[in-house]
């Protein structure tokens, strides 16, 4: 029998309450700030757009100790009144529980999806607890898709300053797409729409003791809904405020989560990503509405500082690393004085390839690899930034879309060199 | 003058001939002995490295990091076949010092006994610098990766500085474990033990930072860690 993870009295409760056919859940740890206005938006979301249907607000904390309990109760005890008597036919109720296990993101998403199960909820969306720009059209574009196009996940689709999100611009979208052949835009975006069956599938996989559990929650569901043909789609959602911060800062722990669960999941998905060629849209609903957003501001100075220092102290880690071609338009690009520095698709795409294999290869220990790619990343984003200096938003976006493709024409190399599981069994006997 | 022939001719003459058929079946038997242990140290050569490939030996050296050592070594064309040379190297070795102890020599018996008692001391020193190797060029990595993604200008210096403390103490260790010098390493020792303890501090300082911050986290603050969520924000 599988572990309960929720206390007999959140089930007693649960028991009470009987079948809900939405739930939204809210992961939060120390957000005190902001989870009100979450709270109220997801309220309001509920009655607003969905009055006929039960639904259920689940806030799982990790622990906080700046009031965030004590926010989303008295945000309900503001707002319900008000809200309950222009638009609901049924309550919204409310729901705040710690959750258990592994600290995490991934612990949370376990207890809102139990508790999805034990309501037998058809949908339900998950959002940050720090959002400063969610509005209740948010919860419907996450769980109409759900509820009423028969998707099992929503992935949220943002407008974003062309330098915020760099690591999702520059590998996990890219590589997500061109493993799996689906273009999710942000696929470890934060919001997300899912079908009771996508959760009770979750639910069955052994991961939640794992560091994909505890770093790469997002990728992980959004790879698996893909991976395992589950119906995606995606749904604009506008700007997402959040604190922006410079690329360049708490990258290299940032990195060996991100794109560990990334290449992990390439393990894990090997059979799938072998067979897919090119890639196809996921559907967007949504008005794709253009909205003034934050700049972010980086310091591409110090970039190419820390590009130049990795490429002369990490060489003997890179020489062991990457293919040799790969290593030599690395050097090449290092050489090129600082005004003129470039770092071409193909280069990066090679590099990223080759990190992926000596991943798979254990070439050397996992985190040394992670860890050193942070100043070829930076070195990515630096001629990123030079290179869309001047350019609009659909610019930018073209050029992403562009190394995209780069990453689409180089698979075979991928394929090729990614030595499989039957043929390694082979050679080792 | 027949005793006399007899006394002194035949006699040496016999026992020199006795003496030398009991000499050549000891050198017989020598030979023999290293032959047999050529052949079975040929063939638990063989034995070991296709179980310890069967059984992905390589693979786990590989991602200790073992395996790219051998290679850049040049010690063998991999870790299981290393590991195989190694058990027949051992194998010929105790026939070797078997056919020597047959010779019933005092000389040869008491080599072989002095060996035998050396034997230990000289394995263990040899997993000390095995061991010792992987545990500073680990740490080496971690002070140069760390450094580096820091902005440190003296990355290099740093990781050099690392391996050199932590590689000296292994030596130290793995000469003290052979009894070479142990005055003269307990005084080098005393030397390079501050500046061990500083290479250590810069190890845990740089290279396990996370670890050690992980630690103290848990140690003195309740409840659970979320710098995870804070970076994944900014995704």
């Amino acid at each position: 029998m599988a572990e309960e993870i929720l206390e007999e009295s959140v089930r007693e409760r649960l028991g009470v309450l009987g079948p809900v056919e939405i739930i939204v859940g809210i992961p939060s740890y120390n957000n005190a700030q902001t989870i009100g206005h979450v709270v109220q938006a997801a309220h309001a979301g509920m009655l607003k757009y969905f009055p006929e249907r039960r639904a259920l607000i689940v806030n799982s904390d990790g622990g906080s100790r700046d009031g965030t309990h004590e926010a989303v109760v008295q945000t309900s005890l503001d707002t319900q009144d008000l809200l309950l008597i222009r638009h609901t036919l049924h309550p919204v109720h409310r729901l705040t529980t710690p959750y258990h296990g592994l600290p995490g993101k991934g612990s949370a998403f376990r207890t809102v999806f139990r508790i999805a199960e034990l309501v037998q909820a058809r949908a339900l969306a998950v959002v940050d607890a720090d959002l400063r720009s969610i509005t209740p059209e948010w919860f419907d574009l996450l769980l109409r898709p759900v509820l009423e196009r028969e998707f099992d996940y929503v992935a949220p689709y943002y407008r974003r300053h062309k330098y915020d999100g760099t690591i999702t611009n520059s590998i996990v979208y890219p590589l997500t797409r061109v493993l799996y052949g689906r273009r999710v835009r942000q696929p470890i975006g934060g919001e997300f729409g899912i079908s009771g069956r996508l959760v009770r599938h979750f639910l069955t996989r052994d991961v939640w003791a794992t560091d994909v559990a505890r770093y790469g929650i997002d990728i992980w569901m959004t790879t698996t809904a893909i991976a395992e043909n589950f119906r995606v789609c995606q749904s604009y959602l506008g700007a997402k405020i959040h604190d922006p911060k410079d690329p360049g800062s708490d990258l290299s722990a940032m990195l060996v989560q991100v794109v560990g669960s990334v290449f992990s999941l390439m393990e894990t998905y090997e059979s799938t990503w072998r067979n897919v060629l090119g890639s196809l849209p996921a559907p967007v609903f949504g008005f794709p509405f253009e909205v003034g957003l934050e700049p972010v501001p980086i310091n591409v100075t110090r970039m190419l500082m820390a590009f130049g220092q990795g490429c002369r102290d990490l060489r003997p880690v890179y020489e062991e690393v990457l293919s040799p071609g790969a290593y030599r338009d690395l050097m090449s690009c290092a050489a090129l004085a600082s005004d003129k520095f470039a770092l071409p698709d193909e280069v990066w795409v090679a590099v990223i390839f080759d990190f992926a294999l000596a991943y798979h290869r254990r070439v050397i220990d996992l985190e040394h690899l992670l860890k050193s790619l942070t100043p070829l990343y930076l070195g990515w984003v630096a001629s990123f930034a030079r290179q869309t200096e001047e350019e609009t938003a659909a610019q930018v976006e073209e050029r992403i879309e562009r190394l995209c493709l780069a990453y689409e024409q180089l698979k075979s190399y991928l394929i090729t060199q990614w030595p499989a599981r039957t043929q390694e069994r082979r050679s080792e006997q | 003058m027949k005793q006399l022939w007899e006394q002194a001719i035949v006699e040496p003459l016999r026992e020199l001939g006795h003496q030398a058929v009991v000499s050549l079946s000891s050198l017989m038997g020598v030979l023999l002995l290293i032959l047999l242990g050529l052949m079975v140290g040929w063939l638990a050569k063989e034995l070991v490295y296709r179980v310890l490939r069967l059984l992905r030996f390589d693979r786990l050296c590989d991602r200790l990091g073992i395996g790219s050592e051998v290679g850049r070594l040049g010690l063998a064309r991999s870790c299981s076949y290393l590991a195989g040379q190694i058990v027949q190297g051992i194998i010929i070795l105790a026939a070797l010092l078997a056919g020597l102890n047959a010779t019933r020599s005092q000389w040869t018996q008491g080599l072989v006994q002095r060996f035998f008692l050396y034997l230990p001391h000289l394995l263990a020193a040899i997993v000390i610098l095995v061991l010792g190797a992987l545990v500073t060029r680990f740490l080496g990595r971690s002070v140069l990766i760390a450094a580096v993604n820091a902005g440190m200008p003296s990355a290099r210096l740093l990781a050099g500085l690392t391996r050199f403390f932590v590689m000296t103490l292994v030596v130290v260790a793995a000469l003290d474990e052979i009894g070479i010098s142990r005055t003269t390493i307990i005084v080098t020792f005393a030397i390079l033990f501050g500046g061990v303890v500083a290479a250590a501090a810069i190890a845990v300082g740089l290279g396990a930072r996370d670890l050690a911050r992980d630690f103290l986290q848990s140690q003195f603050r309740a409840g659970p860690k979320a710098e995870a969520d804070n970076t994944r924000r900014h995704l």
